[in-house]
């Protein structure tokens, strides 16, 4: 469902470029939960973001549902849903007004729209605030309104990047339970985080992301195996430490 | 789903969310709706309740000896006439007496609050003596303030036929109240006077005519250079801006840092479709504001009487101008909204918006307030200065005052080339990864040469604003070189102008594209061309010059020729027979054809090679290139040589054939304005210079010129990626 060859993305720096993420090459395959997970400027933001076609790859190329990100970037967002823990709402418009206005930019003609948003009201039980500004919702109703609006297209594709950054428990919580849901619906999830606790209970298959490249990738029980360590947390710093001795940083200037 | 749904959609969706935004509302509706009322009523209110109540305040009048003195007596005197002469008026109310001045109560005296002055009648008069001992220390009260003014009557009043009394007054001019109050003294006597002149007139029988033998009427016929007809339209820009800026931070910054941006560019919607769709609601915006901020000029000056204050004497606001007025805000309110976009689209908050549009603010207010001084005219450079020429147009329109056709096309035209300019900018910054994604160094991105990557031909942003920067550089540069010394030969100027054109049209852009890191072979489009484009180049540019003058004397048999036009015309002709074949050759043949094929056909239509349509792309360059020539009447041949120019570069994919056919027909056109003995088929110009030339002459051109289009069309490159223009 998701493949990614190669990927490369450099930014222009002074005196010349920035390889934010560095020859990428992995496979997410249909209903499958993939976590790509790294620290801080490990390249998880800018790969989600080139794999969404948002951003163009410098070199290498991906495909989603079959689509290529670099060539065919309105067929990848047509079948994906995106959604990020800093990602915003219209403040001045209803959460119904919303999820019909994303409807309509996803193709839908008006009264399909209106449709649309009417089931995802219900659906997520938001029939108490449909039609409150956004504005005045509280954060748990807001993350509600969020998923809605990820699901308006019904994407079989869903790209997550870091989206329980800074919620509290209660918003957390909604959104993992989103995700397992969404999972056992036989959606394919690509969720990058830090918060490798998620990962282990939430990943079929994780990816570490470190300097741009990807230094690991199998299932949980694969990693364990490979470094004979339990705790994923513990997993990561070793291969971390093994990759940073086996190439030099990807970050380097070329 | 279609491009102009999706607009629609955003266009709908903005437009509401920038509507429910109380903040958008005080600014477009709040403001307007207030601040002319507010402006004109209270502040010239506030003017007349100021100067009224200097009128009616009590004078203090420092004067010799005490209040029951020979001095106070004559002063108390002078104001007992005043009043009795006011007692005789229709609608006059006497004034009270003075505490210290009047011994005597006059009659019919009322309390000076009551008093309600008519412009018919004498105003009332009160006075306060302040008694000193000299004139000194009158003089010194005056200018310590403790008195308004200081009277001295030589000796006691009388109104006797022989005797002439002679009073000094001591005031202090730089002081209102001492001027007012000195102004009001001297009104005081001169009313006296003239009814003791009148009683002694009708005493002796008289006419009015015997000491009166003139009666003049002078009528002002000028425009009034009254301060809110010249400020109004100041603030009508100023104001169409400020309607810009708030939508423009809103959907750019404000969405970015709302975190709303990257949801939106996840959705399947083109980047370009986004800024249109954002750009309009902008622009409706600032066009709403600007037609709100003119309807509520208009009715506070028509509810407000302010007529006379505003347009021409006795005209008032040329109500039927209005629309007018607002149509030619448009492209303005599209200018100042696509640079707001450009600029905040570069800010990653509300704040840094607000900081980056400060600065564009102030540089439109330079122009915009020069523009609104009232000895600038509309007319010479100011017709092409940005913010400047629309502070003009308007305050012309505003106040009645005739606008020529020309005059208002070529501010219109100008602003239209910023303003496609400035579109081009906005959403090419909008639409760049960099500015998108603000955690890297967007504004750096843009400006800092390390950060900038290579490209084979120029964007489409940078030649449309490289363009729409020469044309104002231009055509000051050209007005100025005429203006300084030795202009007066008109050949000296006319060396200067072509001497500049290289560097304006072919250095500048070069420069620019140098530093933007573009291959200079492909952005002027200097690749090769096939030997049919060659030898069809020749054919054209040995006969367009025939088609192009057949089109001028259709143009002007049909439209007529205006006397300026004409006569530019001739003087043009008159010049060129100074200069010698070779000079003229090389001056009005070789440099133009290298320089205008470079900026028009090379760097701006080579720049829209990628992305615009054939015919849009030549239509606009040819456009741009008619415009450049600053000269209506040419319009017309200008746009159509600039259209076949085009289409040879397009055509040929290589500046090099124009350069050919553009250099033969200004050549052999300049030649045979100057030299028609070489050209003796031509008509001589006491046969009448608009003739159509022979048959015999025009059809073996429309055959050779035929030729020469089938040669440059079979000679396009075969290979679609090619090197050139």
């Amino acid at each position: 469902m998701v493949v990614a060859d190669n990927l490369v993305k450099s930014f222009p720096v002074a005196g010349g470029q920035k390889r934010a993420v560095d020859g990428l090459s992995f496979r997410v395959a249909r209903g499958e939960i993939f976590g790509l997970l790294g620290p801080n400027g490990a390249g998880k933001t800018t790969t989600l973001r080139m794999l969404s076609g948002m951003i163009l790859p410098t070199s290498g190329s991906a495909r989603l549902a079959g689509y290529d990100v670099a060539t065919q970037p309105f067929e990848v967002k047509r079948v994906l849903g995106f959604l990020t823990a800093n990602t915003g709402l219209y403040l001045r418009l209803t959460p119904r007004e919303l999820l019909q206005y994303f409807a309509e930019l996803h193709g839908m003609d008006r009264p399909a729209a209106r449709r649309r948003a009417e089931h995802l009201v219900n659906w997520l039980d938001m029939r108490e605030f449909a039609d409150l500004r956004c504005g005045s919702l509280s954060t748990g109703q807001r993350q509600r309104v969020n998923i809605g609006r990820v699901l308006v297209a019904d994407p079989p594709v869903l790209v997550m990047d870091e989206p329980t950054l800074g919620l509290d428990v209660i918003s957390n919580r909604l959104i993992l339970d989103f995700i397992r849901r969404a999972g056992d619906e036989g959606k394919t999830i690509l969720l990058s985080t830090h918060y490798l606790d998620e990962a282990e209970l939430l990943c079929d298959r994780i990816g570490f992301l470190h300097h741009g490249r990807l230094i690991a990738e199998g299932t949980l029980e694969e990693l364990q195996r490979r470094t004979g360590l339990s705790r994923l947390s513990a997993i990561f710093l070793k291969l971390a430490a093994e990759g940073a001795e086996a190439t030099a940083p990807a970050g380097a200037v070329s | 789903m279609t491009f102009r749904r999706r607009v629609r959609t955003i266009y709908g969706k903005e437009l509401v969310d920038l509507l429910r935004d109380r903040r958008t509302l005080i600014a477009m509706i709040v403001v307007p709706i207030f601040l002319y009322p507010v402006l004109m009523l209270g502040s010239l209110q506030a003017i007349t309740v100021q100067t009224q109540a200097l009128g009616q305040r009590a004078i203090i009048v420092a004067g010799l000896g005490g209040a029951d003195g020979p001095q106070a007596a004559s002063l108390a005197h002078l104001q007992h006439e005043y009043d009795r002469i006011r007692a005789l008026e229709p609608s006059a109310t006497p004034a009270s007496k003075t505490p210290a001045a009047s011994s005597e109560p006059a009659p019919g005296d009322a309390p000076a609050a009551a008093v309600e002055d008519s412009a018919a009648s004498p105003p009332p008069l009160q006075l306060s003596w302040t008694p000193c001992a000299s004139v000194e220390e009158i003089g010194q009260c005056v200018r310590d303030r403790s008195a308004h003014v200081g009277v001295v009557f030589e000796e006691a009043l009388t109104f006797s036929p022989d005797r002439r009394n002679r009073i000094r007054i001591l005031y202090d001019r730089e002081e209102p109240r001492s001027a007012t109050a000195h102004a009001r003294l001297e009104d005081v006597i001169a009313r006296v006077a003239a009814r003791i002149n009148d009683e002694r007139r009708e005493a002796l029988r008289l006419p009015a005519t015997y000491f009166d033998p003139f009666e003049v009427t002078a009528t002002n016929l000028a425009s009034p250079s009254s301060i809110l007809g010249q400020i109004l339209p100041l603030i009508l820009v100023l104001m169409t801006i400020t309607g810009a800026i708030y939508p423009a931070i809103d959907i750019t910054a404000g969405e970015r840092e709302r975190g709303t941006l990257e949801t939106i560019l996840a959705c399947p919607v083109p980047v370009i479709d986004l800024i249109v769709g954002k750009f309009l609601v902008v622009t409706t915006i600032a066009i709403l504001g600007a037609a709100l901020n003119l309807g509520s000029v208009c009715a506070t000056v028509y509810f407000g009487g302010f007529n006379e204050l505003i347009a021409v004497a006795g005209q008032g606001i040329p109500y039927g101008q209005l629309v007018l007025i607002l149509l030619c805000l448009i492209p303005f309110a599209v200018l100042m909204s696509a640079i707001m976009m450009a600029v905040c689209s570069y800010a990653r908050t509300f704040k840094e918006a607000q900081n980056y549009v400060t600065p564009v603010i102030l540089a439109v207010l330079i122009p915009g307030g020069f523009a609104a001084l009232p000895a600038t005219e509309l007319r010479g450079m100011m017709l092409v200065v940005p913010v400047g020429n629309m502070v003009l147009l308007t305050r012309e329109l505003l106040i009645g005052a005739p606008v020529g056709t020309s005059e208002l096309l070529t501010v219109l035209l100008s602003t239209t080339l910023y303003a496609s300019a400035a579109v081009a900018v906005a959403a090419k910054v909008f639409g760049k990864e960099s500015v998108v994604f603000a955690d890297v160094e967007s504004l750096r991105s843009t400006f800092d040469r390390r950060l900038i990557q290579p490209s084979p031909r120029p964007s489409l942003t940078m030649a449309l604003v490289v363009t729409a920067v020469l044309f104002p550089a231009w055509f000051f540069l050209q007005s100025w070189l005429q203006s300084t010394r030795g202009a007066e030969d008109g050949l000296g100027a006319l060396r200067r102008t072509f001497a500049a054109m290289p560097v304006m049209f072919v250095v500048v852009p070069a420069l620019v594209a140098v530093y933007w890191k573009v291959d200079l072979r492909v952005a002027f489009g200097l690749g090769s061309a096939r030997v049919g484009a060659w030898v069809g180049a020749v054919l054209l540019g040995m006969s367009s010059w025939i088609v192009a003058r057949e089109l001028v004397v259709f143009q002007h048999n049909w439209f007529g020729m205006s006397e300026l036009a004409a006569d530019s015309a001739a003087a043009l002709e008159r010049l060129l027979r100074d200069l010698s074949p070779v000079e003229l050759v090389l001056m009005l043949g070789l440099i133009p054809a290298v320089c205008e094929e470079a900026l028009f056909r090379g760097f701006l239509l080579g720049a829209m090679r990628s992305g615009v349509r054939k015919m849009t792309a030549i239509a606009a360059s040819a456009a741009v290139f008619a415009v450049f020539h600053f000269i209506l009447a040419k319009l017309p041949v200008t746009f159509l040589l600039g259209a076949m120019l085009g289409w040879v570069c397009w055509t040929t994919r290589s500046i090099l054939p124009g350069v050919v056919v553009h250099f033969l027909h200004n050549s052999i056109l300049t030649l045979s304005a100057a030299h028609r003995e070489w050209f003796s088929f031509l008509p001589q110009p006491q046969e009448g210079a608009q003739d159509h030339l022979p048959a015999g002459v025009v059809l073996p051109a429309i055959a050779i010129f035929t030729a020469g289009c089938v040669l440059i069309g079979r000679s396009a490159p075969k290979a679609t990626g090619g090197s050139a223009a």
